[in-house]
This record gives C-alpha cells, sequence and structure tokens, in this order.
C-alpha cells in the first residue's frame, strides 16, 4: 500500500455555477475526505482559483488531478505535496493561457 | 437575418443547423413549449414519440452508435429528466455522443421543490461530460454549440442541457447559427507526442510477441483502415473489447476475436503470452482484465488513448501515447518495420481448434435437445450474411450476441458494455434501426431485460420501425442463474421468472410474431424474420440451463479459464 499524505490539489477554472460541486463529487467518490478548500478569483482575468488540501496516496491524488482536469470549464489542475510553492502553476498557466485566449 | 424568436423556437433552429433531422423524446409541462413549437417544424424534424424517457435516450444511444452522430432527446423536467438519468450515465461509460435536452422549471422557481422541479445539474455533473443550465432564450444558441461540440469531440459523452422555462419562452434575437469550434478550458486532442510513438515503435519492433487489444476507440475516431495497415506491417495479432467488435470484419487475418471474461480462448491467452501488449481506444475494464494485477504479465505495455485519465489508470503503462487512434496508428505504422510473427500468430489457429471443439461446436451445432442460444445467434449471423446491425440487451443474450454474430462491416455491434443497462437493447435497436433505415437490425434480447422497456414495442407499432426482436427466452435471469449454478451453490435466489404470453403482448402491438421451441423450425423462422419488410418478434424457447462459457470467472487470471461446469482450460491442459 502506498503512503497517505497530504495533498494540495489546485484548480483553475471557468466561473460556472455548480462546477464546485461536481469537482468535490470527484473526491467523495474515491472516499477521500477534503481536509480545507478555498475558492477565489485568480490573477487571471475570468479565472477562478481553488485550492483543496486532502490525505490521500500520491497515484490517488494523480487520478483526481486527471478526472478535475476533464471538467469541461476547468483550464488546469495541479498536484503537490502540502510542502512545495505554487510557483510553477502561474508560469504554466501563463504559457497556457497565452496560447488559448486568442 | 436577424430574426426575434423564442428560445424554443431557438432551440430547434440550432439543432438544425447542427445537421439534426431525428429527436427521440416525451413530451411534459416544462417542456410543452418546444413541443408547441415543434409542431411547425415537423418537415424538418422527425421526433420518435417513445413510451418512457429512458427509451428514448438508450434509443438516440443507439442512433449514435450506428451512425455516428450525436443522438438527441427531448424530455421535460422532474421525472421526465430523472428517468433519462440512467441512459446519461451508460452513454458516458461507453462514449456515446448523446444531446439531451430537459426542460425545467422557471428561473423564479428553482429551488424552491417546484412541481416537477429536480436538480439536474448536480444529479448529471458527476455521469456526463457536460451539463449546463440554459436560463435565458440568447443563451440557447451557444449551449446547443457548446453542446454538439463537447458531445462528439475527443472523447464522446452525453452532455444535458438544463432548459429554464424562462429561456424557452422568452424571446431573442437569432442570426446565423454559430458553430463552436473552440472553448478555452476544453483543449481538443493534439498530435501525439514523437518521442512517445518512436518508442513505442522500437518496442513494437524488438517484440517476439506483439499483441493488439483494440476497443471501441477505433470505430469513434474512423481508424478502422489504420488499424488494418497497422496489424498488417507489423504481422501483430489483434483482439477486440466487446465494444470494439464489428471495428475488425470478423474474418481478417489477423483478428483473433473477443478478449475478456467471455472473450475467445487465444485472445486471453495470448494476452497473457505476450512480449508487447499495444492497447488501442480501450481502458483496460475488469471484465477485460481479470485481476489486473495478473494482467499481460510478460508484456511491456502500450497504450493509446485520447482520454488521458485512462492511461494508467487500471494498468501501468510502459508507453502512454495521448491521442487520436487513427492519427497515432498511422504514424506507428510509419515507424515500424515490416514484420511476421507467424508462428507466434499461428498459436491462435491452435487455441481456436479446442474453443470450437470443446465450446462453439456443442453451443451452436448441438445434435438434439433444446435450441441452444448461441445457435440462434450463430444461424442469424449466417442468414443475414454479416450484413446485420446487432443489437442486444445485457446478460446471456449479450455474450451470445457478442461471441457468435459475424461483421463485415464497423458500427455493426451495439451494446451497453460498461455500464451493463439491463432494457437497452429494444430502445436501442429503435434507434440504431432509425439512423440506419438501409440496413437491417437484428436485436438478441433476454426474457428479463425485454419486460425492462417493453413499453417500447408501442414506438415500434406508432413509428413502423422495422427492427427484428430475437426474444432468447429461458424464463430465467440467465446470467444471474449461471453464476447462481457455478459460485453460489446452485441456490437460484429471485431468478426464475414466470413470462407472459408473448404472442398476446405482440398482437397487442401489432407486431408480427412467431414462438420456436423445435430445431427444426428455428431456420425457416430465422428466414421469414430476416425477410419480412416489417418489425417481427421471434420467441425462441432456449434452453433453461444454458450457460456462457468459456469463462474467466470473475478477480481470476485471464488464463484461468472455464471450459464448462468441471472442465478448466489453462494453456493447453
Amino acid at each position: 500500500m502506498e503512503n497517505s499524505s497530504m495533498f494540495i490539489i489546485s484548480v483553475y477554472s471557468e466561473n460556472q455555477v455548480g462546477l464546485l460541486s461536481s469537482i468535490s463529487n470527484i473526491f467523495s467518490r474515491r472516499g477521500i475526505n477534503i481536509e480545507s478548500l478555498t475558492v477565489f478569483p485568480s490573477e487571471f482575468p475570468g479565472i477562478h482559483h481553488f485550492t483543496f488540501r486532502a490525505i490521500t496516496t500520491e497515484r490517488a491524488a494523480q487520478q483526481v488531478v486527471g478526472f478535475i482536469e476533464k471538467k469541461v470549464e476547468v483550464v488546469r489542475a495541479f498536484c503537490f505535496p502540502d510542502n512545495a510553492t505554487s510557483a510553477a502553476e502561474h508560469g504554466i498557466l501563463q504559457d497556457y493561457l497565452k496560447n488559448r485566449n486568442q | 437575418m436577424l430574426k426575434r424568436l423564442t428560445g424554443a423556437e431557438i432551440l430547434l433552429e440550432s439543432l438544425i443547423a447542427e445537421g439534426v433531422d431525428t429527436v427521440f423524446g416525451y413530451p411534459g409541462g416544462q417542456i410543452i413549449t418546444v413541443y408547441d413549437k415543434l409542431y411547425g417544424y415537423t418537415d424538418r424534424l422527425r421526433h420518435i414519440l417513445v413510451r418512457h424517457e429512458q427509451g428514448a435516450i438508450h434509443a438516440a444511444q443507439g442512433y449514435a452508435r450506428a451512425t455516428g452522430r450525436p443522438g438527441v432527446v427531448i424530455v421535460t423536467s422532474g421525472p421526465g429528466a430523472t428517468n433519462v438519468i440512467t441512459g446519461v450515465a451508460d452513454a458516458m461509460v461507453d462514449s456515446t455522443p448523446v444531446v439531451v435536452i430537459a426542460g425545467q422549471v422557471g428561473n423564479a422557481m428553482l429551488g424552491t421543490d417546484a412541481f416537477q422541479e429536480t436538480d439536474v445539474v448536480g444529479m448529471t455533473g458527476p455521469i456526463d461530460k457536460w451539463t449546463f443550465q440554459i436560463r435565458r432564450p440568447e443563451e440557447v444558441a451557444p449551449a446547443v454549440a457548446k453542446a454538439f461540440h463537447i458531445a462528439s469531440t475527443g472523447r464522446p459523452g452525453p452532455v444535458v442541457l438544463d432548459f429554464t422555462r424562462d429561456a424557452q419562452v422568452g424571446i431573442g434575437l437569432f442570426d446565423e447559427y454559430q458553430k463552436c469550434t473552440h472553448i478555452r478550458s476544453y483543449a481538443l486532442p493534439a498530435p501525439a507526442d514523437e518521442k512517445a510513438i518512436e518508442a513505442a515503435a522500437e518496442l513494437i519492433d524488438n517484440a517476439e510477441r506483439p499483441f493488439v487489444v483494440f476497443g471501441q476507440g477505433i470505430v469513434l475516431s474512423h481508424a478502422e483502415e489504420q488499424l488494418k495497415a497497422f496489424l498488417k506491417k507489423g504481422g501483430i495479432p489483434a483482439a477486440s473489447t466487446m465494444l470494439g467488435l464489428s471495428a475488425l470484419p470478423s474474418d481478417f487475418p489477423y483478428y483473433v476475436g473477443m478478449a475478456g471474461m467471455h472473450g475467445n480462448i487465444a485472445s486471453n491467452l495470448m494476452t497473457q503470452q505476450c512480449d508487447v501488449l499495444i492497447a488501442v481506444g480501450m481502458r483496460f475494464s475488469d471484465r477485460v482484465t481479470g485481476k489486473p494485477n495478473t494482467y499481460a504479465p510478460k508484456a511491456k505495455i502500450i497504450h493509446i488513448d485520447v482520454d488521458r485519465t485512462e492511461i494508467g489508470k487500471i494498468i501501468p503503462v510502459e508507453v502512454g501515447i495521448l491521442g487520436d487512434a487513427a492519427e497515432v496508428l498511422e504514424r506507428l505504422t510509419e515507424r515500424i518495420r515490416f514484420s511476421f510473427h507467424d508462428e507466434w500468430a499461428s498459436l491462435a489457429r491452435r487455441y481456436d481448434r479446442v474453443e470450437t471443439e470443446k465450446v462453439s461446436e456443442p453451443e451452436t451445432a448441438p445434435a438434439e435437445g433444446p435450441i441452444h442460444m448461441g445457435e440462434v445467434v450463430a444461424r442469424v449471423a449466417e442468414l443475414s450474411g454479416r450484413e446485420a446491425i446487432i443489437v442486444t440487451d445485457v446478460g446471456q443474450n449479450q455474450l451470445m450476441g457478442a461471441r457468435y454474430s459475424r461483421f463485415a462491416h464497423s458500427r455493426s455491434f451495439i451494446s451497453s458494455g460498461g455500464l451493463g443497462t439491463m432494457g437497452f437493447g429494444l430502445p436501442a435497436a429503435i434507434g440504431a434501426k432509425t439512423g440506419a433505415p438501409e440496413r437491417e437490425v437484428c436485436l438478441f434480447v433476454g426474457d428479463g431485460g425485454i419486460q425492462m422497456t417493453l413499453q417500447e414495442l408501442g414506438t415500434i407499432m406508432q413509428e413502423g420501425t422495422p427492427v427484428k426482436i430475437v426474444l432468447l427466452n429461458n424464463n430465467w435471469l440467465g446470467n444471474v442463474r449461471q453464476w447462481q449454478e457455478l459460485f453460489y451453490g446452485e441456490r437460484y435466489s429471485q431468478t426464475h421468472l414466470l413470462n407472459p404470453d408473448y404472442s398476446l403482448i405482440a398482437k397487442a402491438y401489432g407486431i408480427r410474431y412467431r414462438c420456436v421451441e423445435d430445431r427444426a423450425e428455428l431456420e425457416d423462422a430465422l428466414r421469414e424474420m430476416l425477410s419480412s419488410k416489417e418489425a417481427y418478434f421471434l420467441d425462441a424457447h432456449v434452453c433453461e440451463m444454458g450457460m456462457v462459457y468459456p469463462m474467466v470467472p470473475g478477480g481470476r487470471r485471464l488464463d484461468e479459464i472455464l471450459l464448462n461446469k468441471e472442465e478448466w482450460y489453462r494453456d493447453g491442459k
């Protein structure tokens, strides 16, 4: 069995009613508790930023991220061990939006 | 030209602009405006009135699977919407493009427990590809455009539009319809990674016993010819998942049969022996893999799929290639060397001989006793010249239909795979025939499943849909009974059915009917059925204790195969 530890799952999405509920379903369907949750407008116009903290395995966390990204309104999702910083996200998202924002 | 139209009219105009000519549906209080407007569109939109909303969505699924175009469903709010839920979940797991338009109460009533109000967005979100609530008439056309784009691109799936009354009756401006081609947060499949293709080609070139397992992804990506070219150049034998059936013609030289629990011995044993397994457009369902950590133990695995979450989800892979099957196979074919693996590929014939002798021959050509299920399916395959679209329900009828049908064309096998929805068959056959009227559509269904959506015989009656229904009638919920016989000490708990007189039921719906109990009559009855220009209900009374073999019992390795109740087959023994 893989060890469980705290992960931050960080999600950037369009502003869409009901999206939080369908994202949190992806956790609950796998029996993963959400330890904390914040939602706020990101530094990118029109894009919301969710951060979830959850105790799970690396494999499950990656899978959750994959399924979250499959949601049509989700722009990108990332997962980090709780101790990492999110500076990397900013750069990746900036590039991504530059390419897709035409 | 700018027109002032109600949201309901904008919906119908948008559907027509998307190329829709047929919708499946059922009216009701909160969709009545759409039905009112539909009255003036009957020359351009054919509406098939079903008898239950579940019938509408399964029919739309059958239509989509037969044609490749999204099936469209229109239902009312509340129970209308909840009745399509099973079909939405079914279409999701089987990657079927379906657009559901469900009525909803007025905006001011949302969240008040109004009559026939239910939280459609909340309920369908976890089981569909996209859900959207349309609250204003000007949102209608863009929502429909997005719905069709999302349903039919990437890995296809169902979308649900929750269409509030305000959006239906309100007036909006409608100009030229704009198809959706770009959604910022939804990326279409990109060309596959060159490095991954290179790595895969190298593995394939160095393989001694390469093996392909393909799924419905081949059909969805129109990759049939690319798959053939790939197999020919690499000299690689290939097995199909149940949903991949008919993507290759049954007599294609490299084709070794169906994989999985009730698949062909050759495909399962070769999976366990191959040294490189190339999985294309399939998702390693537990019905295909058996116990996952014993699957293909000698193989390095290459997985080609358009859905990122499928790669590595069940089976760890050596090389994952994210991309569209047709594009990836074409590029892989260019890269690999011409190869022959004749000795390896000929193993299939050896295993086939065992299967024919031990299982298929006794099932399809028994000398005496009651009619067997496999026998009926095999005769249909012969008499229809492999031309028919075969639709099945779920259970033994499905497994027999999958095992003994033979195909010449793609999109010829329609069945509920991932969700295993009993009651799918009859409405799906109606939808398939509606979408492909030029083709023969033959349904195999059990006496359990047909009664789950039996009311759709009324749809056949009213629409005159000439589907051929073959009821494999054994008075049991046969597949569960088979498990009870094999694994639950023959304790037949709640699996015996007292059936109605189907001749009276068929008569009530004005459908031609014939009952067959004797083998001597079977061929004549099937000929009569297949030559009938109208719907036909063939009630085949089959062996009550019929079993589907071979079988890899759940949670076992693929090389632990039951040939019959006593006999196991483990690689040549």
